[in-house]
């Protein structure tokens, strides 16, 4: 793990509590306290109503896939080894979008608005990532 | 409201790989070619707008570097960037100043080094959390993220995104200024590699250095000047700041927003134009925009530019210079060149026969911000 050399992110007081929870095992948003919005990228305040106030608030983990692109460039050298490597825009049952990779099948086998669910990578000693996993529909 | 003003000139330098060349001194060069087309004197000019090229340190300074190397008094300017979509909210804000009287005439720039300097537009968007956390990275990756879902949503084709290539090839070839003239076939173009799939290399546009120019003042004015005058019919910006917090964000629909405005303003719509020059960083750019512009309905850009219908001699001729694509990428700029000497009627073999009004598109940033133009021959 010393050698990872892909980004990660620099832990603030308005993003720590999205990284330590995903440390636990929990996918959490910013839910409004005025409006009920999930909102995300974190913010300092609500798009829609403009209230500050927000309680992190633990999601499904399930969503779909909106969109995908395979990388066949690497255009940071921590991706270099991967390619060719996803990155997938995840619809999350509440709404919210976020960028994620889609792991547990090969690139040629994704396809938008299949169903897929969180997963935990831990990356370093202290950062976890959320990816997402096909769900096998019954 | 439409404005009441005119580009009377225009300027561009050479375009391509320049050694040696600075931002700085294309842009005068591109200001000298814009005061000679337009035959206005330098102490004419009280307005200076521009977009800092990605090589420029000074950023936000650009417009006093260039107004202090060519001597200028103004009374109206600035630099900003909106990426793609900078050069036609220039034009928007230079035909507002001199209808209101803010200013007499407004010069507006871009110049860059961006392939000499190696620009690499690699970059990861997102605040706070980057988006490279993921390896989400470069221009190329958020376009094709839209190609994608339009390909899943509406069927549209790989050979679909290779017909915008061709065409733009195919215009290029017909204009001596371009940078890539050689002939794209539809084998080449789907036998050429991924960059970030669906996006191919030739999906891509090219990386340029160049400057281009243009001159903005009143029609009244404009009536004495050297050139026939092309009127600035409606010009508008729109944008959506939420990048993914808006659901429809990769569908960019800032786009029809901006629109909207300019054929309101202009009195026009789609079936009145003789051509379209549009924003094309990557081909599903123009496929979106030809949707979002309503030359046809959502979701039916791929089958649209099939059979040559965008290219010269077809329905609606797009980018009859050849674009981002093959002229040139000057950030959309060329694009508002090629409409203005469209209208002049001086492009030709390219020439569309007797092109009366165009329309000019320009997107940028995390393809959040949009602006477009309706121009028309005075």
């Amino acid at each position: 793990m010393m050698d990872y050399l892909k980004p990660l992110p620099t832990i603030t007081d308005e993003n720590e509590p999205f990284w330590s929870g995903l440390e636990h095992g929990e996918l959490r948003f910013q839910r409004c306290g005025g409006c009920g919005h999930y909102r995300y990228p974190i913010a300092p305040v609500c798009p829609r109503c403009l209230a500050v106030d927000f309680v992190w608030t633990p999601v499904s983990g399930r969503g779909r896939v909106f969109s995908y692109v395979v990388f066949h460039h690497a255009y940071h050298r921590g991706f270099a080894a991967d390619l060719p490597y996803n990155v997938a825009l995840i619809r999350l049952e509440e709404g919210i979008f976020m960028f994620s990779n889609i792991v547990g099948i090969g690139n040629e086998a994704i396809v938008c608005d299949m169903p897929v669910m969180v997963d935990y990578e831990r990356v370093t000693d202290t950062i976890t990532l959320p990816r997402f996993r096909p769900v096998l529909m019954p | 409201m439409s404005p009441s003003a005119a580009i009377v000139g225009v300027g561009k330098t050479a375009q391509g790989t320049l050694p040696g060349a600075t931002a700085l001194g294309l842009q005068i060069a591109a200001v000298k070619g814009t005061l000679a087309d337009s035959g206005l004197d330098k102490s004419e000019i009280d307005g200076l707008l521009t977009q800092p090229g990605t090589t420029a340190p000074e950023g936000a300074y650009n417009y006093l570097r260039l107004g202090e190397a060519l001597g200028l008094s103004l009374r109206f300017g600035g630099s900003f960037a909106m990426g793609g979509a900078t050069c036609l909210a220039s034009l928007q804000m230079a035909a507002h100043a001199v209808s209101s009287g803010a200013a007499n005439a407004v010069l507006c720039v871009f110049g860059d080094v961006a392939r000499s300097g190696g620009s690499k537009f690699d970059r990861a968007a997102g605040w706070g959390d980057s988006w490279g956390i993921w390896g989400m990275f470069s221009a190329a990756a958020n376009s094709a993220m839209t190609a994608r879902r339009h390909m899943h949503e509406f069927g549209t084709e790989s050979r679909h995104l290779g017909e915008v290539a061709i065409a733009s090839r195919r215009h290029a070839s017909l204009n001596p200024d371009a940078v890539m003239r050689a002939p794209l076939t539809m084998e080449q173009y789907l036998a050429s590699r991924f960059i970030v799939e669906p996006l191919r290399l030739y999906d891509c546009c090219l990386i340029s250095d160049g400057a281009v120019a243009f001159l903005v003042t009143t029609l009244e004015r404009a009536r004495d000047l050297r050139q026939r005058p092309v009127r600035v019919m409606g010009a508008a910006q729109a944008h959506s700041p939420e990048t993914i917090g808006n659901p429809d964000w990769w569908y960019m629909p800032h786009q029809r927003l901006a629109i909207e405005q300019v054929y309101a303003q202009a009195g026009v719509g789609p079936a009145d134009m003789d051509f379209a020059q549009i924003y094309d960083n990557f081909t599903i750019s123009v496929i979106v925009w030809l949707e979002q512009a309503g030359f046809c309905e959502r979701g039916e850009g791929g089958p649209f530019v099939e059979g040559g219908r965008i290219q010269l001699g077809g329905e609606l001729p797009v980018n009859t210079a050849g674009g981002n694509l093959s002229e040139s990428y000057m950030q959309g700029w060329l694009h508002l060149v090629e409409a203005v000497r469209q209208l002049r009627g001086e492009c030709g073999d390219r020439q569309v026969p007797d092109a009366e009004i165009g329309l000019v598109t320009g997107r940028g940033m995390t393809l959040n911000c949009s602006a477009a133009a309706v121009l028309g021959r005075g």
